[in-house]
């Protein structure tokens, strides 16, 4: 079984290449800065493309150009990816499945797993999909000892949509789902500032910080790297406080694995506390400083 | 210049509750709600009516004809609402195709939908629309820019913010990040009362693409000890965090 796999981000195309090199003969479609990094993932053929192409459309044309090589097409779940991947879906008629979670081929059917009523659920199913979006995180990146070929291909496919500037977000290279603590705030921090507490909480705790959605993707007040949930990252640290967090279903779908979940609220209905094994209800910003207090104590004891 | 503009709204079940005894989750007769980010699709629809003039059709593909969710929509400033039945869950192609139908025997020059929703979260809806309908789409727009036929928007990328654009007709689909959707007044929660609003099946044959072999919940047995005494709860929650972690 061919399968060619596309994302336009690195990370996501060396952790495609690792869950299904074992599966399917892979080969890497990439943006061209990606290409060389990409050698020693276990694919057959690196594609590397002439240039970035930032607009689904013509992205989605392009791929579906080279689709009839391939019984299966891949594109990591990032914007750009799920666009481009419904378009090529669109164009070929082929049945798409997203935001796949695990993949297993059994005569000529796909059988998938994907998170399903806001991550409530985990919805397996089985259909004739040939094209997938994958979701993040699924297994660690690892390199094997084979090589691959390189090869250049020139993507000239107009768009409908004019790209302009792009703006690159403040990043930073922690990996919150390597953290064994993590200390992850939510709207209830309210200002900026409170983050500086919360911050000593995390490093008493030997802990990464992390955020909701809001927190990270709307106020930046933490990288987009930081966020936890549906939209965001899958953790499973041995401690995950939930701090002013409400815990909605899109947020504790990335966290659900955690090993002990504490959370700080003021409102004793937040759903995060039906997700958490130890929680205090109060204002954070009496609880925190108490907190940081109590662990300093008991260290010099 | 006043632009016509149709938003897709999606109502989803307000509460999923899970049976115990087969972890599965319970659907019949659910309470329905507006989906998140069809709150932001028709919040920013109105903003755009109020800034340029217009008229603002709501569009609801769903499994019975109940107008709550709809009426809510026509409060937050839709002109006209037009309801359609027939929804499958969990088959965004046909949805989109049902959707796109419609859309065509309409005019306009701007669809608004969210990027994804929050129950299904596939997000293929409106890229599905823009390929259907054979225009442009702009698509996770946190800002939205208009003069006269052309659209800017500033994309949500990821770790990238992009400025993009393109002529109406076009697809713009928003995110929670775009606005804050506003909660209608009570007198406009009266007025939509006398709003237009039409219900219709759909015409549109649906093909099955995929079965459904198990739908379970994730287990989550959490201990759950809540304290509301703050100095014991810190106490003993202090104890919890020595025994994990070195501190
Ligand atoms: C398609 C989709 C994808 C999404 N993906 C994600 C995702 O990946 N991650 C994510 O997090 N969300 C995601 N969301 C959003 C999610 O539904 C919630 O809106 C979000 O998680 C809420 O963030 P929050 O808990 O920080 O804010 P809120 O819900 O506003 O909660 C704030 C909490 O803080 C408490 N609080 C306020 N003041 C204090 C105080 N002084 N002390 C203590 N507690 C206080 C309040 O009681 C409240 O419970 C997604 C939504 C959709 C529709």
């Amino acid at each position: 079984m061919r399968a060619l796999l596309f994302s336009d981000k690195l990370a996501f195309s060396e952790m495609m290449a690792s869950l299904l090199r074992d599966g399917f003969d892979i080969d890497i479609l990439a943006f061209p800065d990606h290409a060389a990094d990409l050698t020693g993932y276990g694919a057959k053929e690196i594609k590397g493309m002439e240039k970035e192409d930032y607009a689904a459309d013509s992205l989605a044309d392009f791929i579906a150009g080279m689709s009839k090589d391939y019984d299966y097409i891949f594109i990591g779940a990032t914007v750009l990816g799920r666009e481009a991947a419904t378009m090529l879906s669109a164009l070929t008629g082929n049945v798409m499945k997203s935001e796949i979670t695990k993949i297993e081929i059994s005569g000529g059917k796909a059988r998938t797993s994907r998170l399903y009523y806001g991550g409530k659920t985990v919805l397996e199913e089985e259909s004739d999909a040939k094209i997938f979006t994958v979701s993040q995180g699924l297994v660690e990146p690892s390199r094997t000892a084979a090589s691959s070929k390189t090869t250049k291909v020139v993507n000239q496919k107009t768009s409908k949509i004019t790209v302009g500037e792009k703006i690159e977000k403040p990043s930073t290279s922690v990996d919150i789902t390597k953290a064994s603590v993590i200390v992850s705030i939510g709207r209830g921090i309210g200002k900026k500032e409170g983050i500086e507490k919360i911050k000593e909480l995390a490093t008493l705790l030997h802990g990464e910080l992390a955020g909701s959605r809001p927190i990270c993707s709307d106020y930046h007040w933490l990288e987009v790297e930081r966020q936890v949930g549906l939209s965001g990252k899958t953790v499973s640290p041995k401690i995950y406080m939930a701090i002013g967090i409400s815990g909605q279903i899109q947020h504790v779908a990335g966290m659900r694995n955690s090993k002990t979940v504490i959370a700080i609220n003021n409102d004793k209905t937040a759903p995060i506390f039906q997700e958490c094994d130890y929680g205090i209800v109060g204002d954070l910003y009496s609880v925190v400083p108490l907190l940081i207090n109590a662990i300093k104590q008991t260290g010099q004891s | 210049m006043p632009y016509n503009i149709i938003v897709c709204v999606k109502q989803i079940a307000d509460e999923v509750r899970i049976d115990p005894s087969t972890n599965e989750p319970v659907i019949s007769n659910p309470q329905y709600r507006m989906e998140d980010l069809s709150k932001n699709a028709v919040e920013e629809a109105v903003r755009i009516k109020e800034k340029y003039g217009g008229k603002i059709t709501a569009l609801m593909f769903c499994s019975d004809s109940s107008t709550p969710v709809m009426k809510e929509a026509l409060a937050m400033g839709a002109d006209e609402g037009i309801i359609i039945t027939g929804y499958k869950e969990n088959s965004p192609d046909f949805s989109a195709a049902v959707l796109a139908e419609k859309i065509k025997s309409l005019q306009y020059d701007i669809v608004i939908a969210g990027y994804a929703s929050a129950d299904s979260y596939t997000a293929q809806i409106p890229a599905r629309l823009s390929k259907l309908l054979g225009v442009p789409l702009l698509g996770s727009a946190i800002k939205v820019d208009i003069s006269g036929k052309k659209i800017d928007i500033l994309r949500e990328a990821d770790d990238l913010d992009i400025k993009e654009s393109a002529d109406m007709p076009a697809v713009i689909s928003v995110t929670q990040e775009t606005n804050q959707p506003r909660l209608p007044l009570l007198a406009n929660i009266i007025a939509s009362a006398r709003k237009p609003l039409k219900v219709e099946a759909t015409a549109v044959q649906y093909k099955e693409t995929s079965k459904i072999i198990s739908d379970k919940a994730q287990q989550s047995s959490r201990k759950r000890i809540i304290y509301e005494d703050i100095n014991k709860g810190v106490q003993e929650i202090t104890k919890v965090l020595k025994q994990e972690v070195a501190v």
